[in-house]
């Protein structure tokens, strides 16, 4: 894969209830920005346990509203409460303004639409592995 | 039941009232007749005994008058003798009319006739002899043994027919005493089986009264079984409905839960699909990069499309932001579709959840229908709380209908009523030609506010 070398992978982790989203997500991932996803969560109690772990190698954390269990309004909920800073963004089906506004009070970065904003969560992940920010150890 | 009984029993206490009356009236006519019968006879027999009396007396008084003239020889004393005559002749004509009937009184008479007709021919020949100036023959003739004779014949003759009239007289009183005893006990026997016709009578009737009176007992158990009957299926086709709308809301949240996580998904991941190829393909095949973007506007438009649908099926609006302005949003694209004027005047009420998506359906339903028939110009839609009330309005200037007319989409309007009523409230239309249409619901305010949240 070119540019694998030249710049550094961007360590995502990922949660999400749909595993026909997940595999596509690791897929386009990987080989767009690029970048490892480096778990995943379908409910918010596992991603919490995973989260909650010191010292995870993650740059960035990808998060749905919808979850088998709980919600990602809980997830970023919960990671406020964490020592560990971590960068979460939300990506939805449900990126109403509302929504938008309530992910965004509760520490998300930036929320992006499943339907038509794929393309700016890859460039927005592109841009980051320029600049990995808080709680990345690339 | 026993109405072949009754009926024969009916027609023998007709008979016998009837049997009775006419059994009065016979008998009551007979008793007259016979009774003015023998009183006429009582009557006669007194009239005879009396004309046998006075003509004893006559006779006693001719005697007299004749007596005073030969011994005074003053004329004054033929007065009386005279009037004696004439009543004597008087008494006879009336005694022979009423012995004519009677043959051997009528001989007795025939003797007393001629006894007296000789006395009084004695009594004529002696005034006689007296007027000619033969005193002496006079006298001798009223001193003669025979004038005493003569008299006390006539007077033993008088009795004898007095006491035949008194024989004769007291058989017509025993005659009378015994048609009125008959009478009497007939009549007595008569009251009697009337009493008993009348006694029947009145046990009949109450029968027939107690017989209605069980007959109106059943009909009135028959009526409450059946009013109870309706009352239970009304209450059953109360809950199916209730049930079938839980069930319909259930089913739609169901479909759009799985057109959003299945088809979402699927949707989502083509387009991840697409976002690699196009990466792959860089600027080598524009050709293929020009499908590509099309293929992406496909997906996007599909993608519209579910939420579309998703949205129709269960407004996700709602629970993310609130009553009021997924009512502003369902008004907005009211207004866009059918370009209808639509004024809101929505006021923040407590709901719960389902009264929430109640109101919501209620207000789709109502613009609904006037779209498809009010062609109206205008639509106010309110929404306010009052003392405890929660008041929806959706009011239009449209044609307007009877509403005591049999209605033309009636199941519309029975949803709309039993999901009102489901959550506690109550529905009013009122319309009339002419003049738009109005429905109102009331509801109780919930407890506690809802904030809309994810």
């Amino acid at each position: 894969m070119p540019g694998l070398a030249l710049f550094p992978l961007l360590h995502i982790y990922l949660v999400e209830d749909s595993p026909v989203i997940r595999e596509s997500l690791i897929a386009t991932l990987q080989e767009l920005v690029p970048a490892e996803v480096v778990g995943t969560a379908a409910d918010e109690a596992s991603a919490m346990r995973w989260l909650s772990e010191p010292l995870q190698p993650v740059d960035l954390v990808i998060v749905d509203i919808f979850l088998q269990t709980g919600s990602g309004l809980g997830v970023l909920r919960a990671a406020q409460a964490l020592p560990q800073r971590h960068r979460l963004v939300v990506l939805s089906n449900y990126a109403t303004p509302l929504m938008r506004s309530n992910c965004l009070a509760l520490g998300a970065e930036r929320v992006f639409d499943k339907s038509n904003e794929i393309e700016a969560l890859m460039s927005y992940c592109a841009t980051l592995t320029a600049d990995p920010g808080p709680g990345g150890n690339a | 039941m026993n109405g072949g009984k009754s009926l024969r029993r009916g027609r023998i206490v007709l008979a016998l009232a009837v049997a009775a009356a006419v059994g009065m009236v016979v008998i009551s006519e007979g008793a007259y007749w016979q009774s003015a019968r023998a009183l006429d006879d009582l009557a006669e027999i007194g009239n005879a005994s009396s004309d046998i009396l006075r003509l004893q007396q006559s006779v006693l008084a001719a005697e007299a008058g004749q007596r005073g003239y030969l011994l005074t020889a003053r004329r004054e004393y033929l007065v009386p003798y005279n009037q004696a005559l004439q009543e004597i002749d008087e008494s006879f004509g009336r005694l022979h009319r009423y012995y004519a009937s009677s043959t051997s009184s009528a001989t007795q008479l025939d003797t007393l006739r001629a006894l007296t007709d000789t006395k009084l021919s004695e009594l004529a020949v002696a005034i006689r002899l007296y007027d000619e100036g033969k005193a002496a023959a006079s006298t001798d003739i009223v001193l003669s043994a025979l004038n005493k004779q003569q008299m006390e014949a006539i007077r033993a003759l008088g009795t004898e027919l007095l006491e035949a009239q008194a024989v004769q007289a007291e058989a017509s009183r025993v005659t009378l005493h015994n048609t009125l005893q008959g009478r009497r006990l007939a009549m007595a026997l008569l009251t009697a089986i009337s009493l008993f016709a009348l006694y029947l009578f009145l046990r009949r009737t109450n029968e027939l009264r107690q017989q209605q009176r069980r007959l109106k007992d059943v009909v009135q158990a028959e009526r409450d079984r059946l009013e109870i009957e309706v009352a239970q299926r009304t209450e059953q086709l109360t809950e199916l409905t209730r049930h079938l709308q839980t069930a319909r809301e259930d089913e739609r949240n169901r479909l759009a839960r799985n057109l959003h996580d299945e088809l979402g998904s699927l949707l989502t991941s083509a387009k991840l699909d697409a976002a690699r190829i196009k990466s792959r393909l860089g600027g080598t095949a524009p050709e293929a990069l020009e499908r590509l973007a099309h293929l992406v506007q496909t997906l996007n438009q599909s993608i519209a499309l579910g939420r579309s649908i998703i949205e129709d099926l269960r407004p996700s609006t709602l629970g993310n932001l609130g009553l009021v302005p997924t009512l502003e949003i369902l008004a907005r694209e009211f207004a866009d579709q059918t370009g209808i004027a639509v004024h809101c005047s929505l006021a923040a009420v407590r709901l719960n959840a389902t009264a929430e998506l109640m109101v919501y359906r209620l207000v789709q339903e109502a613009i609904t229908n006037l779209g498809k028939y009010a062609r109206a110009r205008s639509v106010w839609i309110a929404l306010a709380s009052h003392h405890g009330q929660v008041e929806v309005s959706v009011r239009d200037d449209g044609v307007g209908f009877d509403t005591s007319a049999p209605a033309r989409s009636a199941f519309g309007l029975l949803g709309m009523r039993f999901r009102v009523e489901a959550e506690g409230g109550k529905l009013t239309l009122v319309s009339s030609p002419g003049q738009g249409t109005q429905v109102i619901a009331r509801l109780p305010e919930s407890g506690t506010p809802r904030t809309p949240d994810a």
